[in-house]
């Protein structure tokens, strides 16, 4: 095999996918600027899951459309900060040359597959629209083509539905016919903006299995947006908690579920239904996602923490590096981890969740 | 004791007992069931089913579509093949006959069916050839409308901001000038007359309620996930404009621009009658009517046949329109 040596991610293996670096997104509304993404930091690798959690109005959604340049602006401004994809600032680039990255390097998965595919055309003329548009195939080898992505993505009898409309398929087939126009180009990054949450808890874990599966057979670099826990413990590697536009905490995967290192993560795991914990009452955070044009001072998160103390609500909290590929911006980070503080509202004793039974399954929107 | 034990001497033979009538019951649903299938089969064998095919679909079995459609496109073949429904002249004059005399079986059977006008011209002959000048300025008058309308209208809802605001003022301008009085003044100074002419006249001036219908449509549809969605994958503008907002944002301009095709055939006649529209020799019901309406008191069927051409027509249109815009619709299903 021989190395293409102009190819930077084969030069330096350590060079990220795509790196989110201090990004900052706002948008301005009637009744002031809403501060969406207040420095966001992450990085992608070849190959690798990252799962962005959190509610909704965390940031998650735009600082995805801000990646994909998909965000309307205005109303919307990235107001600081790069995205690096391949070591180049697509924030720099001119508008064709960012246009190109969509679909064949960067593609990604909508939510709603009813809604994001067109419904005058039939799925086979949109996924053959990918290679017509970008490879300037013939209609008919692209409708070949779009045979053989939707027997990739597992559709049963491709062949007799390629000419069948959106409508006419099921939640589940849909979504798999959205993952194969994303996969089309073969692109090197995947964006999954919720890619189960229309869907029904059976067929998401086949959506979630078909997806995990083909991101490892692709070693394609998957960003996994959701609010879902239950469906990051099986597919993500690292997960990034978001709160109010802030990355909170980061942390492989299944370390995150055993011990949470900042009260919100905590807090989370705390509020999934748990079969050893029948008959209790079940664990909410209190109070709701503050309001983004009027941020609280200190940790945002200060108002609806169980172990806030008067430094929280005056002092933007640093991020502390735990160890083992482990941060969190909290000031009591380590405690946390170690389970020493107080809470006022019973949270202690009730984390320790281990994820990767697949048992975990919860909402936490 | 025979009476309860004997089938044959039961009161009410016709009433079934329970278990036979559960029986009944279940062959019925079972009936139902494989017709459904049939059903079933038979729209699998028409798939896909599209919008077009669908509202295809819907229109063949409305009545008012069946009507509106048989006539129009009767309408259109005299209008492109006026010889073949008639020997005569329009401009041939019968200076034997008169206009009041009402139509009569001698007439019939010169195939005059509908008697003559004051020249003595063949009514029918005029009501034959007096449809090409209305179907030329209904259809014409309509794609020039279309055009600018769905072109303006894109692009305002499109682009939204300094974009709209220009164009949404130029609507505005031209939507405050009323139709029949704006082309009355640009035809009064138009030196030579025709078709065209009224149709341009038309036309400048009846773009706007296209143009505000598209605008809207497509301020909808271009929030559309998949219209993100395929910006995401790396479709341009043009591409987006034209292959992903302008299909799903036209439903409503078609059912417009059909009803509104009657109504510039209308405005046409109306612009003839007043002398301001067509002139002679051009062979039309509006000039036709005009030139009937002063011997209406002795002969009324001169202006009735020229009136009812238009009339038919006009309907013929708005009713496609209304079937048109019932098929598009979902909701109205």
């Amino acid at each position: 095999m021989t190395i293409d040596i102009t190819d930077p991610v084969l030069v330096n293996p350590d060079m990220p996918l795509l790196e989110v670096d201090d990004l900052h997104v706002e948008f301005h509304t009637r009744d002031g600027v809403a501060h969406a993404v207040n420095g966001v930091s992450y990085q992608v690798h070849p190959g690798e899951t990252l799962a962005v959690l959190g509610e909704s109005g965390s940031g998650k959604s735009v600082t995805a459309q801000a990646i994909m340049g998909i965000l309307d602006m205005p109303p919307a401004r990235i107001s600081k900060g790069a995205i690096r994809f391949e070591g180049q600032d697509m924030l720099k680039m001119r508008k064709e040359e960012r246009r190109k990255l969509r679909g064949q390097r960067i593609a990604m998965i909508f939510q709603d597959s009813l809604s994001a595919l067109n419904p005058v055309y039939s799925v086979g003329f949109q996924l053959g629209e990918m290679f017509r548009v970008h490879r300037g195939m013939s209609r008919k080898d692209a409708k070949a083509k779009a045979v053989e992505l939707m027997d990739l993505v597992k559709i049963p009898a491709a062949k007799a539905r390629v000419g069948d409309y959106p409508h006419q398929f099921s939640g589940g087939m849909r979504q798999r016919i959205m993952i194969a126009m994303a996969l089309a180009l073969e692109p090197d990054l995947i964006i999954a903006d919720e890619p189960t949450t229309a869907l029904d808890v059976t067929v998401q874990a086949q959506v979630m299995g078909l997806l995990a599966e083909l991101q490892q057979e692709f070693r394609m670099g998957l960003i996994l947006i959701t609010h879902d826990l239950g469906v990051v413990a099986d597919v993500a590697d690292n997960i990034v908690v978001m709160y109010a536009g802030r990355i909170v905490e980061r942390a492989p995967v299944h370390a995150i579920y055993a011990n949470p290192g900042h009260p919100y993560t905590k807090g989370l795991l705390a509020s999934i239904p748990r079969l050893d914990l029948k008959g209790q009452d079940l664990y909410a955070i209190k109070g709701i996602p503050p309001n983004l044009t009027r941020i609280p001072p200190g940790c945002a998160f200060n108002p609806r923490c169980p172990y806030a103390q008067d430094v929280c609500r005056t002092d933007v909290p640093a991020v502390v590096d735990l160890g083992a590929h482990r941060q969190s911006a909290c000031h009591f980070a380590q405690a946390v981890l170690d389970g020493e503080l107080q809470a006022s509202d019973g949270l202690d004793g009730l984390d320790g969740v281990d994820g990767r039974d697949g048992e975990v399954s919860a909402d936490v929107r | 004791m025979s009476e309860t034990t004997t089938p044959d001497t039961n009161p009410e033979p016709t009433k079934p007992t329970l278990p036979e009538q559960r029986a009944g019951d279940l062959a019925a649903a079972e009936g139902e069931t494989l017709r459904k299938a049939a059903v079933l089969a038979a729209e699998k064998v028409e798939a896909p089913h599209s919008l077009a095919s669908d509202a295809w679909h819907e229109l063949r079995r409305n009545p008012f579509f069946v009507v509106s459609g048989v006539l129009i496109l009767l309408l259109l073949t005299i209008a492109a093949f006026p010889s073949w429904f008639t020997g005569k002249s329009p401009r041939d004059a019968e200076l034997r006959e008169h206009y009041i005399d009402p139509p009569q079986w001698s007439h019939f059977f010169q195939a005059d069916w509908f008697g003559y006008d004051g020249q003595g011209h063949s009514i029918y002959a005029r009501m034959i050839y007096g449809a090409r000048a209305s179907i030329i300025v209904g259809v014409a008058t309509t794609v020039m409308v279309a055009i600018l309308g769905i072109v303006i209208g894109m692009l305002a809802g499109y682009y939204g901001g300094w974009v709209d605001s220009v164009l949404s003022r130029v609507v505005d301008v031209f939507f405050s000038i009323p139709l029949l009085l704006g082309a009355l003044v640009i035809l009064m100074v138009t030196k030579d007359r025709n078709e065209w002419t009224v149709v341009l006249a038309l036309g400048i001036l009846g773009w706007t309620q296209i143009a505000r219908i598209m605008r809207g449509s497509v301020m909808t549809v271009k929030n559309s996930d998949f219209v993100v969605a395929a910006r995401a994958l790396g479709a341009r503008t043009p591409r987006i404009l034209m292959r992903h907002i302008l299909p799903n944002a036209i439903a409503p301009v078609i059912v417009v621009s059909t009803i509104s095709l009657g109504v510039f055939i209308a405005s046409e006649a109306t612009l003839s009658f007043l002398g301001i529209g067509l002139r002679e020799p051009t062979v039309s019901w509006g000039l036709d009517i005009a030139s009937a309406h002063e011997v209406l008191r002795d002969a009324p069927h001169v202006v009735f046949f020229p009136s009812a051409f238009l009339s038919v027509t006009v309907l013929s249109f708005i009713m496609l329109g209304d079937a048109v815009r019932d098929a598009l619709d979902p909701k109205l299903r």
